[in-house]
């Protein structure tokens, strides 16, 4: 290996040469300055055992310096940093201030494929552990997001019940209806108040309709809730329900699923999760 | 004074720390004065937390898991709202953690429920794919040790002046009463819960441990 070869070693040790000859120059002028020269200059008054000093000014620079770092001291204690304004918490609201305006911008107006890529996202750290990586549920541990949202789940609620989402009306008893009407039923909902598409059973809507003020009496005739009385489902199947549910969160005859009010999400992100969510629907 | 101090190398030792830690006394003391009292809202637990706790402990949670959430976005993102000093004014000893093999537990509270904490004690595998913390199918087998729970929340109520039974603060009472409200607090839980054995076992009246760790996780909000 020839060390000369490279650069930096070359530098290195220009550099520690010209260390050793400054070094041996500088120290051998101060010998001889030693061996040679007697000092000189004005004296004070005082001698001690034969000992005096000399009148030795301080320099100019020297005492600038001095008197500018008792000043930057003075900042430092009372305005600079531990006195003043610094604080950790205060850090961290800067770092969300700052992390929020730059998310604001990015996602002002994502497009469909970024609210699923971001629902997909979020749905894997907060959904996932309860929902399944694949949103099946897990066997039944909590709700199989691919029947969630469709006329299958709606006929769920109505045999079994539904309960645990805070609504002032209450839980929905379980066997409003025998399976047969309230499959008609689902197909009313999901045709007209949800209008999510054609229903599988578009022949029993007429019979669902005329058996809807069952439900209406706690849904209101249009489905929406009577202004926040019980669900709103005339928005049953779309990413707004998802988002109800993050907000009031369910304690159910599966398990329990906590509210996701609590500032962890935004709305955009909420929104996201239903995108995410619809398109798990089978 | 300073005459007998260079008399007595060891008190001026002593005034030597006091002048150089001065500063550090006067505004590093009082600071933790303060923020070592209970958050607003922060409560002793109660006896069935207590013997979660101690479930927790026993079974070294805190090896894994940390409670300590850091003012970061992407931990506040993940884990919820900071910590603050006063939460853990009533905890002896804190369990903040050095590691985090398993996620933070501080608020987990907030965002796991019975239900899951069941499954998951039973089989971790089965809510989190690729998971590897161990089975604590033991925890549906032993019982939750109520006494030594009591034992501690009365100990610390007498000697550190923890406020048990104060306006707003958990009950604590004669042991008798404590485990009846260890009872009543176990109620809903076991309702929530699914395996049979703890609940034959919480209907003669014994509280498995698993009932105790689930309150606790629970009341760490």
């Amino acid at each position: 290996m020839n060390w000369l070869n490279d650069n930096v070693n070359l530098l290195g040790l220009l550099g520690a040469a010209a260390i050793i000859i400054i070094t041996v120059f500088v120290v051998g002028k101060y010998i001889k300055q030693i061996k040679n020269e007697k000092s000189t200059g004005e004296l004070v008054g005082e001698d001690w055992d034969g000992i005096g000093e000399y009148k030795n000014p301080l320099p100019i620079g020297w005492s600038l310096s001095f008197i500018g770092t008792m000043v930057w001291v003075l900042w430092y204690f009372l305005i600079g940093y531990p006195l003043g304004g610094y604080s950790q918490i205060g850090e961290y609201n800067e770092e969300v201030a700052a992390y929020n305006t730059k998310f604001e911008s990015k996602w002002a107006n994502p497009d469909e494929q970024t609210l699923l890529g971001m629902g997909e996202g979020v749905f894997l750290v907060q959904c996932a552990p309860c929902h399944g990586v694949t949103g099946d549920g897990i066997n039944g541990k909590a709700a199989d997001m691919s029947r969630w949202g469709t006329e299958l789940a709606i006929v769920d609620t109505i045999v079994k019940g539904s309960k645990g989402m805070g609504y002032p009306l209450g839980d929905m008893p379980a066997g409003m209806l025998d399976k047969e009407s309230a499959t008609a039923v689902a197909a009313y909902v999901f045709e007209k108040i949800a209008k999510a598409g054609k229903s599988k059973n578009s022949d029993l809507v007429a019979t669902g309709e005329a058996l809807w003020p069952t439900c209406a009496a706690c849904h209101g005739q249009d489905g929406k809730g009577m202004s926040g009385s019980s669900p709103n489902i005339s928005n049953y199947g779309k990413p707004e329900f998802v988002v109800d549910v993050l907000n009031h969160g369910k304690k159910g005859d599966i398990g329990t699923m906590p509210s996701f009010n609590d500032g962890r999400l935004t709305d955009i992100q909420k929104l996201a999760v239903g995108k995410y969510v619809n398109s798990l629907i089978e | 004074m300073f005459h007998w101090l260079e008399k007595n190398p060891f008190f001026f030792a002593v005034a030597v720390f006091v002048v150089i830690a001065y500063a550090g006394i006067v505004t590093i003391l009082p600071d933790f004065m303060n923020s070592a009292r209970p958050v607003v809202g922060t409560k002793p637990y109660t006896v069935l937390q207590l013997a979660g706790r101690h479930a927790y402990i026993k079974d070294s949670c805190n090896a894994c898991h940390s409670q300590l959430i850091r003012p970061f976005k992407s931990e506040t993102d993940r884990y919820g709202m900071y910590s603050l000093s006063g939460e853990y004014a009533y905890d002896r000893p804190f369990l903040w953690g050095s590691k985090r093999t398993g996620p933070d537990l501080m608020r987990v509270g907030n965002y796991r429920t019975t239900d899951w904490h069941e499954n998951h004690m039973l089989d971790p595998i089965s809510v989190v794919p690729g998971s590897i913390m161990p089975k604590y199918t033991h925890m549906f087998s032993n019982p939750a040790n109520i006494e030594t729970a009591y034992a501690e929340a009365f100990t610390i109520k007498k000697v550190f002046n923890v406020p048990y039974d104060k306006a707003d603060m958990p009950k604590l009472g004669t042991y008798e009463e404590a485990t009846k409200m260890a009872l009543a607090e176990a109620k809903p839980i076991v309702e929530d819960m699914k395996s049979p054995e703890v609940k034959a076992a919480f209907a003669r009246g014994e509280i498995k441990e698993i009932v105790a760790i689930i309150a606790y996780l629970n009341s760490l909000k």
